[in-house]
């Protein structure tokens, strides 16, 4: 592997480009008109347009970006997280004209890109799933039976849907009544297939995350847990590596996550999502078959650099060391920062006029923005990720509370205000909130 | 035949992009052809030690009047303060000609109509064909036979007529 092409932008852009760097690697980075100012267009080592600022004509235009790494004699592609990550499509078009896609098989992004899919096979292998999920609704009939078996509040999933997008809870029979057609119109419109499913909703839950790897030899190693209960619409806002949980249910995450990897012979980075209850335990809901936005939390608390290890193992190099070598060492925590108003969680796009990034002992900014950069608004929000480190996780908590008053970003407005609150909140220094406690307390 | 109509045909061919013309009345024939000389790609040296950071990113200020190549470091202004630049559409590898052997579709000094082809630009083995959304004369053609364009690369520079 010679020269890799950039299929992102943004801090993951960067990201790439630097695990790149530190393999030998030449960078290729693809850029929109809207992002010619970027920083990872200014890095990498050659940068190309390939098209508009409109997202659907550059950074999804499938055509456009492969045609951009054969022309510049790139010999693979690492798609970052989300456009085109986690498009098959997208990987088997990569297979077929010669290029080394970085990231999994494009029969797991498929599988694992269909929830209800996901979930069948996560059943048959022998992993805890949802009551109720991995069962198409055909007809409000159907629902209505599966709901009664499950019990209210129930959840209605679009089948295509991810990221929180195409999901509602439906807390009675009436409720149910008044809101099936509506949702899969809407299932429809947003994701061009109707297909609905109903699950228990887990009260209380927790969102913990297992970060899996395999290798091209078939050995599937965990690099522990993620806690990412902190989100607002489903979008994660704070997530911290490892989970203030039990030590049994912390091994019986990580036992099912290697499970379910291995069972399909998966290969490069993942992410297995479970839902965690109050009393211990864990249902499958979604695998994520790329890098995610929360991996540098792994890497502080493992030492182990997740995105050089995507590039490796697509290289076809299997794994030097085993899952005994895999240690979790002391406590991280990630903060998103978005350029949106704390308040009312508007993007709010602009010139940043003043910029001053955090530093000192055990503090890592994983940013692509600048002192004078304007953030387009075709985008996301997702100005910078600050990472922190500490020995345990009161350490850990009290340095990101000093970097969130550190940090200086003038000229748009952001939610670090946010930030300060959660950190000095009894709940989250307690390590007791659940996926709505944030909407529920601080929105 | 008379001289008159040669001459006129001949007129006719120097100012048309035609390589090749054959004409026959009466047992009269006119052959007429032409040689394509191609511009030599120029070569650029690069110093030792300078890092080998070749952008394709080229930039174009907004002012029409002042147009930078940065790979060949043409600079175009004042004189050319009417031009405006036909810029790739998509990403690809830049033809001017429809096939190796056959002659460009435009050369410098054209007049183009709108609509008309003026270069092919390949993407995923799809040859797609460029039409000029403007009617003028080429003034220059910016772009090299055969190499990598990117989204929004100026092409040609065209004066409007």
């Amino acid at each position: 592997m010679k020269r890799v092409l950039i299929a992102n932008r943004g801090e993951i852009a960067l990201r790439i480009i630097r695990a790149l760097r530190e393999l030998d690697i030449e960078s290729v980075v693809v850029y929109s008109e809207a992002d010619s100012n970027s920083l990872p267009v200014q890095l990498a080592d050659r940068a190309i347009c390939v098209g508009p600022s409109d997202p659907t004509r550059s950074y999804l235009n499938l055509k456009s970006i492969i045609t951009a790494a054969l022309i510049t004699d790139c010999d693979a592609i690492h798609p970052g997280y989300g456009f085109l990550a986690e498009n098959a499509i997208f990987a088997e078009m990569c297979q077929d004209v010669g290029l080394t896609f970085i990231g999994p098989e494009p029969e797991h992004i498929r599988i694992m890109g269909n929830k209800i899919e996901a979930v069948k096979f996560a059943k048959k292998a022998g992993v805890s799933v949802v009551p109720g999920s991995g069962e198409e609704i055909r007809s409000l009939d159907d629902a209505v039976d599966l709901a009664r078996d499950v019990g209210y509040p129930v959840m209605i999933k679009a089948a295509a849907g991810g990221g929180g997008r195409g999901m509602r809870l439906v807390r009675s029979e009436e409720e149910l009544l008044r809101t099936f057609d509506s949702a899969a119109r809407e299932a429809e419109i947003a994701f061009g297939d109707s297909t609905l499913y109903i699950e228990k909703c887990i009260i209380n839950a927790r969102h913990i995350e297992v970060q899996v790897f395999g290798d091209k030899s078939g050995k599937v190693l965990h690099f522990g847990e993620r806690e990412c209960s902190l989100q607002r619409r489903h979008q994660k806002v704070l997530e911290e590596a490892p989970a203030v949980i039990d030590e049994k249910v912390r091994r019986a995450l990580w036992r099912d996550a290697v499970l379910l990897a291995e069972s399909m012979g998966y290969v490069n980075a993942g992410t297995v999502e479970f839902l965690v209850d109050e009393n211990g335990n864990h249902y499958f809901i979604e695998m994520n078959t790329r890098i995610q936005v929360e991996h540098p939390v792994t890497e502080m608390v493992t030492g182990y650099d997740l995105v050089k290890l995507q590039i490796e193992v697509a290289r076809g190099k299997p794994f030097k060391f085993s899952q005994e070598d895999v240690k979790i060492r002391g406590w991280s925590i990630e903060m998103r920062v978005n350029a949106e108003d704390p308040v009312k969680f508007a993007p709010s796009p602009g010139k940043i006029v003043r910029l001053i990034f955090p530093g000192g002992p055990n503090v890592r900014v994983d940013s692509a923005v600048y002192q004078g950069y304007e953030i387009p608004p075709f985008y996301d929000s997702m100005i910078a990720k600050i990472i922190v480190y500490g020995k345990n996780r009161l350490e850990a908590i009290k340095t990101a509370r000093r970097v969130v008053r550190e940090t200086v970003i003038e000229g748009v407005k952001t939610n670090l205000p946010l930030f300060e609150v959660i950190l000095n909140h009894p709940d989250f220094v307690e390590g007791s909130v659940h996926v709505r406690w944030l909407e529920e307390n601080l929105t | 035949m008379d001289y008159e109509l040669i001459e006129k045909i001949v007129e006719l061919f120097s100012r048309s992009g035609l390589t090749d013309f054959e004409y026959e009345e009466n047992g009269v024939r006119i052959i007429l052809r032409r040689q394509i000389v191609y511009a030599t790609p120029q070569i650029q040296v690069v110093p030792i030690g300078e890092p080998q950071r070749e952008t394709i990113q080229t930039k174009v200020s907004e002012e029409k009047s002042d147009y930078v190549d940065t790979k060949e470091g043409v600079h175009l202004e004042a004189e050319s303060s009417n031009l405006v630049a036909i810029r790739a559409p998509l990403v690809g590898t830049f033809y001017r000609a429809p096939a190796p052997d056959a002659p460009p579709y435009v050369k410098e000094g054209d007049v183009i109509e709108k609509g008309q082809v003026v270069c092919i630009i390949e993407a995923m083995k799809i040859m797609n064909e460029i039409e000029s959304d403007i009617r003028g004369r080429v003034v220059k053609v910016l772009a090299e036979n055969g190499k990598p364009v990117e989204y929004g690369q100026p092409l040609f520079l065209v004066e409007p007529l």
